[in-house]
């Protein structure tokens, strides 16, 4: 059609898309040896989406306002149609997040990724993880129910135990001494507006570090070869490299395609998983119900609490070890990137896989 | 390989099906968002419920039906008609009317309420779901 | 900016970590003096604990009045304290609250022979271990305390179809409920029928009981149906969930296959 080609053209003659599609689509070279693993970022994105889009609609009809808060949730589950389903992804998708996140930073770890000139890129996925965790948290409470508010006030009682300013964060966090409506006020606010907007931000800038950095060769087969990085700016390119569209896109399809229909497996089939009993019942701060325990994904820091005899130390330890993790690429600066040719770390990224399952699930009988 | 189909059309041939998938898949996730987003349509449930004044004597209680929920409508003075939810707010349980003493009595746990559906004692934490009854001519309508 | 992360971090972890906090539930002076004392003047404490009152934060003052929060006056009858009811008087002590079983037991043989020693409240159901109202309440041991069981057995045996209905109903609500189906209505629908069934067995009148049970049951089939329909609604929803994920996996299997033409094509 005429019309159709007269639009691109204009488009075209004043903005130049065509030549940023090219850069970036079919002559933005992939190492040849590239894997599944670096589907994750794509599949995270994807996630990411269906959460912003899922939790738009359920703002329709969702009131923040504790006297409303559990009724306008439990209508969305039962009168709104298919608002079941929207509140049923919000929730479990949270959960799978958390999943694709965990997966996609243990496998940069592995390939140690993260090492010059990329650190920048692992500190900003080291804080969208963290803000995936305070999405959660603050997400948590919004339903109103008698785990969002137990879990909540077990939460941020637990930065009461640092030394001087305990109490007074706690009163702040929760805007009294209580969890109350000032609490689900600004819960609300930074669930559905500040901490999006911040993530946002964040993607945008991890993802434009992986773009100027290039995509790292895995450090795996007989040709790899590690080498140090110049002191200058250095885009990775990979001249004998598979164009990004459309031979991994469609590797990144299958991948998401798979990873999808895990979601929807648990959404449909096993929503309980995620679901325990206090979930349906309104929040009453007169009554405590029995064995409130975090989601999985705290239940490390949860345990690594008790594990220890004092709080504080607990907290400087759990806080100590998130440093740690945070500051890796500062820390661990030698060039060598393949995994079996570096025995320390693999021993110690076995071990602190193993003590994070293990105290999880101490955690959770315990 | 002895098959004379090449990558290329294989690839063409992959494509096809995947579009379609990618089609019923898309289909499958915007039926739910446009149901989720319509207005809901109005059933005849919304209709108000008329009850003849007649069946309501001054200071006598009116049990009926109310949207699948049983309710009642009550003359506490002359001309004067009230309508409220008949389920107690405490356990779930059915209220009677009390003519004696003029306020309902949930039979289960002795709460008891007012001709306004106020809580006068009793364990029911809130007052009665009232009902907007009004008169027009020798009708109540509930609704 | 290093310091920042660092605070930053350490921050968020603390809004994340999670501890114990029991919130110790304030006892009232009643339960803090009695559980101190020995014998029949602890006993009742103890065999609260186990009641359904208990359970359902029905306390001592709830039924002995007085001032739960003052112990120099807690049993003063200024304060509305009653102490133990006489025999006699213990339907109308416990019908202050169960108004509508009251009534039918007091129309009944038990209720009617109640000034003779005709059984009362506390005989079956005790006086403070309360338990919920079960059919395993009337049984051999128990009735032929008093009297032959013949009667009651019929009686049982009228209700025990029934009862069984209702606590199949009672466990397929709480199947849903943990689905997230809000079952409030239907479970207070449920609450009313069950007391009202109770109340009629209290007239001990075994023909009363007959008669009235097909009604009864004809309201639980309601009931049960309504549950039925809400099934087969999630049947249906896990029909459309299994075709989406199928179509995922498909299309997944399709992209490796896309996938693998590129790797045939270079490999060439």
């Amino acid at each position: 059609m005429n019309w159709k080609k007269q639009v691109i053209d204009f488009i075209e003659t004043r903005l130049g898309i065509r030549d940023i599609l090219e850069q970036n689509l079919t002559k933005y070279l992939l190492p040849r040896n590239i894997n599944a693993w670096y589907t994750l970022g794509a599949v995270l994105l994807t996630l990411f989406m269906i959460q912003f889009a899922t939790g738009i609609l359920l703002l329709i009809y969702y009131v923040p306002n504790p006297a409303e808060a559990f009724q306008s949730v439990e209508r969305i589950m039962n009168e709104v149609p298919f608002g079941w389903l929207m509140r049923t992804l919000h929730a479990v998708g949270a959960n799978i997040i958390i999943i694709a996140l965990l997966l996609h930073m243990l496998s940069v770890m592995f390939m140690a990724s993260y090492k010059r000139p990329r650190e920048l890129t692992w500190l900003s996925g080291f804080i969208i993880l963290n803000l995936a965790f305070a999405l959660c948290l603050t997400g948590y409470l919004l339903p109103w129910s008698q785990l969002s508010f137990w879990a909540t006030t077990v939460a941020t009682d637990a930065a009461g135990a640092i030394p001087l300013i305990g109490d007074d964060l706690v009163r702040f966090l929760r805007g009294g001494s209580m969890v109350n409506e000032a609490t689900l006020g600004r819960f609300f606010a930074l669930h559905v507006m500040g901490m999006p907007l911040m993530l946002g931000l964040l993607i945008g800038f991890h993802l434009f570090c992986v773009r100027r950095a290039g995509i790292s060769r895995a450090p795996f087969g007989p040709d790899y070869q590690p080498r140090e990085h110049p002191d200058h700016f250095e885009h990775e390119e990979h001249h004998d490299g598979i164009p990004f569209f459309p031979n991994y896109v469609i590797k990144d399809t299958a991948v998401i395609c798979f990873f999808l229909a895990f979601f929807l497996a648990i959404v449909f089939f096993a929503p309980n998983l995620f679901f325990p009993e206090s979930a349906f019942e309104p929040a009453d701060p007169f009554v405590t119900p029995p064995g409130i325990k975090p989601e999985w994904y705290f239940l490390w820091a949860y345990q690594a609490l008790k594990i220890f005899p004092s709080e504080i130390i607990g907290l400087g330890v759990q806080g100590a070890f998130m440093t740690f993790l945070a500051l890796l690429p500062f820390i661990d600066r030698g060039a060598e990137r393949r995994p079996f040719k570096r025995p320390l770390f693999l021993t110690c990224y076995a071990l602190g896989i193993l003590l994070f399952v293990g105290i999880s699930i101490w955690g959770h009988y315990s | 390989m002895t098959t004379h189909v090449t990558p290329p059309q294989r690839r063409k041939f992959l494509f096809i099906i995947l579009g379609g998938v990618g089609a019923a898949f898309t289909a499958l996730a915007v039926w739910p968002v446009w149901r989720y987003l319509l207005p809901r349509e109005k059933t005849g449930e919304d209709a108000k419920i008329p009850i003849a004044k007649a069946d309501i004597p001054l200071g006598k209680a009116h049990f009926f039906s109310f949207r699948g929920q049983p309710a009642v409508v009550l003359q506490p003075a002359p001309g004067q008609f009230v309508a409220f939810s008949a389920v107690c707010t405490h356990l779930g349980c059915i209220i009677q009317w009390q003519p004696g003493k003029g306020e309902c009595l949930c039979p289960c746990h002795a709460g008891r309420f007012g001709t306004d559906g106020q809580v006068l004692g009793g364990p029911p934490p809130k007052p009665l779901d009232s009902l907007p009854a009004t008169v027009e001519g020798d009708q109540v309508l509930v609704g | 900016m290093i310091r920042l992360f660092v605070s930053v971090i350490v921050f968020s972890l603390l809004v994340l970590a999670a501890v114990d906090s029991a919130l110790a539930q304030e006892e009232t002076v009643c339960i803090q003096c009695h559980t101190g004392q020995s014998g029949s003047l602890a006993t009742p404490v103890e065999e609260w604990r186990q009641s359904i009152h208990a359970a359902n934060g029905v306390s001592c003052h709830g039924c002995h009045g007085g001032d739960p929060t003052d112990f120099a006056m807690a049993m003063s009858p200024d304060r509305g304290f009653i102490g133990a009811p006489d025999y006699a008087s213990v339907p109308d002590f416990c019908g202050r609250c169960h108004v509508g079983v009251r009534q039918n037991y007091g129309e009944s043989a038990h209720g009617q022979a109640v000034e003779d020693g005709g059984a009362q409240c506390v005989v079956c159901h005790n006086a403070h271990a309360v338990k919920k109202a079960e059919i395993s309440l009337i049984n051999e041991e128990d009735c032929s305390r008093c009297h032959e069981y013949g009667r009651a057995g019929e009686i049982k045996a009228a209700m025990v179809e029934t009862e069984q209905m209702i606590g199949s109903v009672e466990q397929n609500l709480d199947r849903l409920h943990q689905l997230g189906i809000a079952t409030d209505q239907i479970e207070g629908g449920l609450f009313d029928l069950r007391n009202r069934y109770h109340s009629l067995f209290h007239s001990v009148d075994v023909e009363k009981v007959r008669s009235e049970t097909d009604g009864f049951q004809g309201e639980l089939q309601e009931i049960t149906q309504g549950i039925s329909d809400i099934d087969s609604q999630l049947a249906q929803r896990k029909i459309w969930g299994g075709a989406a994920v199928a179509l995922l996996l498909f299309g997944g299997i399709v992209s490796m296959l896309i996938r693998r033409t590129y790797h045939d094509e270079a490999g060439h």
